[in-house]
């Protein structure tokens, strides 16, 4: 069993052990069009050291959490509540200094897309070198330094003669390891990767993974990959999070999720994925339906009227009345019984992924 | 380098060239005898056939331009004595060397342009900073809605209304004055801060509502967010994140602006009685002083061409994907 | 002094203008507001006195004190155009004339008394002038040692240069009825003598002699009885031959006046100093209190009486040289008793007539009712308000000798608004119901107002009015053509100096009918010609002055060449602190010669 035993009605964040606890985070987003429900009532803990992967559509409230864990989030139309510790320090009540110290310090993150995330006016060695001077007092050539050290580091070839580009000036699997060369250069204890892969073409996309497995052996960090690529997670994560509409719908390790997975929308994420060994004239079944308005979130479970199994649910209209608890531990927030997911994954969806 | 300042000289002499060949065959398009205003009581022909060979106008018209031409990198000798490269001639009117005479204006204009630019840009890009770092608050609406009432306001309106609050009724203030910079350094600033005031309202306005719009947008960059995830503190990457980004689009404005700018002048000259360039060419269509008209234009739009190159360095200057590509 | 001929005039008229648009709907106030306090013809009695000769006692320095002079101060001068010419040989308008009544002398200048009654007496000469010939010869004595600024001593030769230049082709602005009366008239006179630059030629002794340093003598081929007056023109002041500098004179003359100019910046500023070489013991009308003029270019009437109104700074040392209180600001400079204390008012010399094309309009009968129609008060209450301007009876100006204020040919004191009925009844006699009228005026606010006051009314008297709209910079050129195409177009003149002499003959002499002249309405009487040409031959200048008195009766009610509309006032304001302020009769604006600072 892994970290990922933590039951979601858990005690009190402060007892929790764990490098991250989060728990029952909720965020609200004040629009014109009334309040995004965008995180409800989520919680799960990270241990140092290893992989929590984070899957979910656009909208499913990944990101958010993952800004709400940096507090980043917009302080005038969002309101947050629920714990967030990390290693032992409350992150939702502490004040901006209080933030801006831990960030890109201890805690760090990796942003989509390098193009849009580094600046186009500052040089990439000023970039890296300025959490660092920030972070630890060192002078400006120090931290200079460091950031041909980082560069070198992320597998940046002529690092010295580079330090002094601009993001454009790199191609764009450079310009992705220099930004993770960025996220590292404090030597964070927990690592934010917001689909650090997605832009990137597949081979790069292959290196940069190996590049954070690597150093995450070296630093010793704690990753939150956010992706809705399966395969990435696949290859990272050692423990899985699915999201739909704000809540976790499904958790466990990598290898209990996409093996068995429990969730009707957890089996369509995996039907939705291209397979190698699939027959080329194969078709892929998407989701049907679209994802939910987080401003009227369906009620009961908000998948249900995306989902093709509630009618096997005994009760009626269960699916819409009441919202499934996620279980403590491996488990999945859904009102099918254990031997009816057992059933539908095997009869009906195994076979479907081939 | 080398290239494009070379691009850039041979564009803005062909434009000037272009400008002078415009300005002098659209002169003599208009059926008009500029001797007639020279021409006093008991303008008989005769009197008429003086002046014009007084004033050179006996040429066939492409002569005369040639000798305009070649006056600007040659000199040209005249009754009032040598006008030495670059010549624009002497006025028709009042018999002044063009060139002498804008030296003289100049000074003024450019103080005025440069400290209505100075002030608007200040003014303007600061309040919109402000609005944009408190956006959605009070302070952020008032800004708003001063710039949208300001925006609205004409030179010729607000100038009379200014004096007349300022200057004229209360007394606060000296009537607006031109004493140069090297003269009197406080009188100079004195005599002009009405004039940049009043000039500058009008941008002022459209760079506040600009400097907001393109400051929120900056803010949401992503890079501006990914500082802010190294920990760099909200002031730091507002201005050296957000800000920078947001010049660019301020500065392309900019660069469309600055002939308005140069209009503004012409209008503010004239509302504080002010003799710069500006007057100076209102002066010259009314006289039908084409020597005079030549000079201003020519002046002015080497002036702005000027300008110009100026801003493209700056998009340089700002942007490091302009300065090394 | 001149009119309206020269550009810069031009310009300024339509300035004026374009400042009276607004001030319509104030002129009825004027006259609601109590007592009219503006001036009456009554007052202005002296204006229109015939000029007296002085003697050699007369003509002797210093200048009668002004009472409570204080020396020092620098009097600070607003004005909305530039000065046309500083070269005195091209100077006709009467801004460039106030400023060269500070810096330039000629033979001859004015006196004035309090009342405005004008003294011929000389300047540079010892007197106005020794006439003999029966006026065809004129001698000149030079007092003794007036130096320019130079401190080069005045003789002779420097007035016989003075004379010589105004020949040379750079030399086009400017009065030309001395060399006309040396040297032939119209531009002919060029042709008998091309200026003393080429060759060093002189004009031949049998038209001006130098028999010695200090004696000028010019012969006329016919008599000429206002030399003095002609002589006292800033256009004919005298020019230093050694320091002469041709075309580049007129921004850097020589002075020889209490003044010299310091500094020229065409249409931005001119700055006058003291001229240390001015001897005031020399001078029989000029003062030097102040220490010098600045004088800045560009601010329009309303900024000056705002400025001047305001009363700050520099602005309560300030005086207006051509500038009027704006019609916008008339009201309220006049409801102020103490702002009131500061002003002057007096007649400006122009006569606004409405010319009537006689190769067009053949029917005098046509002419009288066009006459009687016009709506004079109207018309002048667009252009100033009260206070600028007021109803002409007649074609001469109450500041030409020979006025009479009761001779009123169009009953315009009964009826000063128009008479339509007559004019109805004048129009069905001639059997002219429906004629066409080409009515020219100039594209400026004040003119195109005025255009469709006179419209309503010629319509209502039942012609066809086609009004034909002129640039304003190209208005006297092209009325000025014989062949203009119009029937009817306003102009405005005023006399040269004091005498009829200066009007009658550029206006309705028949011999002068050519382009560019000012005989707009083509009269071409033969009973006026030879008037005219026995007038002007008159040595007596009483007799002149009744001849010409009878003329313009006999052209109005003969002929009606042009229908008067109204006479033009001056109304202006100084600052606090300004002392000596008094109208003018000879320039019709402030006196510079004689202000002070009290403090």
């Amino acid at each position: 069993m892994t970290t990922l035993t933590k039951p979601e009605d858990a005690p009190a964040a402060g007892a929790s052990d764990a490098f991250l606890s989060v728990r029952d985070l909720h965020v609200r987003f004040a629009t014109e069009d009334g309040v995004v429900k965008a995180v409800d009532g989520l919680s799960f803990d990270l241990e140092r050291g290893t992989t929590l992967g984070i899957v979910g559509e656009s909208g499913s409230g990944k990101s958010v959490t993952n800004l709400s864990i940096l507090g980043l989030h917009n302080p005038l139309s969002t309101t947050i509540e629920g714990e967030i510790v990390l290693d032992g320090k409350e992150l939702i009540t502490a004040t901006e200094p209080e933030l801006e110290k831990l960030r890109g310090n201890k805690m760090a993150m990796i942003f989509q897309d390098a193009l849009t995330a580094l600046s186009p006016y500052h040089s990439v060695g000023r970039q890296i070198g300025e959490p660092f001077r920030k972070h630890t007092g060192a002078s400006k050539r120090e931290a200079r330094e460091r950031a041909i050290e980082m560069l070198e580091k992320v597998g940046i070839p002529h690092a010295k003669r580079r330090v002094d580009d601009y993001p454009h000036q790199f191609s764009g699997g450079m310009r992705q390891r220099a930004m993770i060369a960025m996220s590292l250069v404090c030597n964070p204890d927990l690592l934010i990767a917001d689909e650090p892969t997605t832009a990137l073409d597949v081979t790069v996309q292959a290196q940069i993974l190996d590049l954070l497995k690597d150093l995450q052996q070296e630093f010793g960090s704690a990753i939150i990959m956010i992706t809705h690529d399966l395969g990435v997670v696949a290859n990272m994560a050692d423990d899985l999070l699915v999201m739909y509409a704000g809540r976790a719908v499904e958790r466990g390790t990598v290898r209990e999720v996409l093996k068995t997975p429990q969730h009707p929308y957890t089996w369509g994420l995996l039907a939705s994925m291209p397979r190698l060994t699939a027959d080329v004239d194969e078709p892929l079944t998407p989701i049907a339906g679209a994802p939910p308005s987080l401003l009227n979130p369906p009620s009961g479970c908000p998948f249900h009227p995306r989902c093709a199994f509630r009618n096997e649910v005994e009760g009626a209209d269960r699916c819409v009345d009441i919202r499934p608890e996620l279980p403590t531990g491996r488990g999945a927030a859904c009102h099918l019984t254990s031997d009816q997911k057992s059933r539908i994954f095997t009869e009906t969806i195994r076979p479907r992924l081939g | 380098m080398l290239r494009f300042i070379l691009r850039r000289t041979f564009g803005a002499v062909l434009i000037l060239l272009l400008i002078s060949a415009f300005t002098f065959f659209m002169y003599y398009a208009i059926p008009q005898d500029p001797a007639t205003l020279a021409c006093g009581k008991n303008c008989t022909p005769d009197a008429l056939a003086i002046i014009h060979k007084n004033l050179g106008l006996d040429d066939p018209i492409p002569v005369q331009y040639w000798k305009f031409l070649s006056g600007l990198f040659a000199g040209r000798d005249f009754a009032v004595g040598h006008c030495p490269a670059p010549c624009f001639g002497v006025s028709f009117r009042d018999q002044q060397m063009v060139w002498d005479t804008i030296m003289d204006r100049f000074p003024l204009t450019l103080s005025l342009t440069i400290g209505g630019l100075l002030v608007f840009l200040i003014v303007g890009l600061g309040t919109g900073l402000i609005a944009a770092r408190y956006r959605g608050t009070w302070l952020d609406k008032t800004f708003s809605s001063i710039s949208l009432v300001l925006s609205s306001m004409q030179i010729y309106f607000l100038g009379p209304v200014v004096l007349g609050i300022f200057v004229y009724s209360t007394g606060w203030l000296d009537k607006p004055k031109y004493v140069p910079f090297s003269e009197n350094p406080a009188q100079w600033f004195m005599g002009l801060l009405i004039p940049w005031i009043v000039m500058s309202v009008i941008f002022t306005a459209n760079y506040t509502r600009m400097s907001r719009s393109t400051m929120i947008e900056q803010l949401q960059e992503e890079h501006v967010r990914a500082a802010r995830a190294k920990g760099m503190t909200g002031r730091y990457v507002f201005f050296r994140y957000a800000w920078r980004g947001s010049l660019i689009p301020i500065l392309t404005i900019l660069g469309m602006d600055l002939s308005a700018l140069l209009g503004g002048a012409v209008v503010t000259e004239f509302t504080f009685g002010l003799a710069g360039i500006g007057r100076l060419a209102v002066d010259s269509v009314v006289g039908k002083d084409l020597p005079k008209l030549m000079g201003v234009m020519l002046f002015s739009a080497a002036f702005i061409l000027l300008l110009n190159v100026i801003v493209d360095a700056l998009y340089a200057v700002i942007d490091p994907r302009v300065r090394l590509s | 002094m001149s009119i309206i001929s020269s550009s810069r005039a031009r310009t300024a008229v339509v300035a004026v203008a374009a400042g009276a648009l607004a001030l319509a709907g104030c002129s009825s106030s004027d006259s609601g507001n109590g007592k009219d306090k503006s001036k009456s013809k009554k007052e202005a009695a002296a204006q229109s006195a015939a000029v007296t000769m002085g003697t050699a006692a007369d003509s002797t320095g210093p200048a009668e004190e002004v009472p409570g002079a204080k020396p020092g101060g620098t009097i600070q001068v607003y004005e909305e155009d530039d000065f046309s010419h500083l070269d005195p040989g091209q100077i006709y308008v009467s801004d460039a004339g106030l400023l060269s009544k500070l810096i330039f002398r000629g033979l001859t200048t004015y006196k004035e008394d309090d009342k405005g009654a004008l003294t011929v007496v000389g300047d540079l000469a010892t007197d106005p002038g020794k006439m003999s010939d029966g006026g065809k010869t004129w001698t000149y004595t030079l007092k003794d040692g007036i130096k320019d600024e130079t401190g080069h001593v005045i003789d002779s030769a420097d007035v016989r240069h003075t004379f010589e230049r105004l020949y040379d082709p750079f030399i086009t602005d400017g009065p030309s009825y001395i060399q006309q009366w040396m040297s032939g008239s119209g531009t002919t006179y060029r042709k008998a003598y091309a200026g003393p630059f080429k060759g060093g030629k002189h004009l031949p002794d049998s038209v001006l002699a130098t028999p010695d340093d200090k004696t000028v003598v010019f012969h006329f081929k016919v008599a000429q009885p206002d030399l003095p007056q002609a002589l006292a023109m800033a256009g004919y002041s005298v020019v230093p031959e050694k320091t002469d500098t041709k075309a580049k004179y007129d921004t850097k003359p020589v002075a020889l006046g209490p003044y010299k100019v310091s500094e020229f910046k065409a249409g931005k500023s001119v700055k006058l100093v003291k001229n240390t070489n001015w001897d005031a013991k020399s001078d029989a009308m000029r003062h030097q209190y102040v220490d010098g003029f600045n004088i800045d270019i560009n601010h329009d009437d309303e900024d000056q009486t705002k400025t001047i109104l305001a009363d700050r700074g520099d602005a309560k040392n300030a005086i207006m040289m051509t500038g009027q209180v704006a019609t916008t600001q008339v009201q309220k400079v006049v409801s102020n008793a103490a702002a009131m204390k500061r002003t002057i008012q007096g007649y400006a010399p122009y006569v606004w007539q409405m010319n009537f094309n006689m190769d067009r309009i053949k029917d005098k009968k046509i002419r009288d009712a066009i006459t009687y129609a016009m709506p004079s008060t109207a018309m002048y209450k667009t252009d100033g308000g009260a206070y600028g301007g007021e109803v002409a009876n007649s074609l001469m100006s109450p500041t030409t000798p020979g006025y009479q204020k009761n001779y009123d040919p169009f009953d315009r004191s009964k009826k000063p608004n128009g008479d339509i009925e007559k004019a109805k009844k004048l129009i069905d006699e001639a059997g002219a119901k429906g004629m066409k009228i080409v009515y020219a005026y100039a594209n400026v606010p004040v003119r195109q107002q005025q255009a469709v006051l006179v419209e309503n009314a010629l319509t209502k008297i039942g012609l066809d009015v086609q009004k034909k709209e002129i640039d304003a910079a190209t208005w006297y050129e092209q009325v000025g053509k014989v062949k203009n195409g119009f029937d009817i177009y306003m102009t405005g003149w005023g006399q040269d100096w004091s005498s009829a002499s200066t009007v009658f003959p550029p206006l309705y002499d028949g011999t002068q009918i050519q382009d560019g002249a000012s005989n707009y309405a083509h009269i071409n009487d033969d009973h006026v010609n030879s008037e005219i040409q026995r007038i002007l031959k008159i040595t007596d200048t009483a007799e002149a002055t009744k001849a010409w008195t009878a003329l313009n009766q006999y052209i109005s009610e003969k002929v009606n060449p042009a229908s008067p509309i109204y006479y033009t006032k001056t109304f202006q304001i100084a600052g606090t602190n300004v002392g000596g302020l008094r109208y003018s009769t000879v320039t019709s604006y402030t006196d510079p010669t004689r202000v002070f600072l009290k403090s």
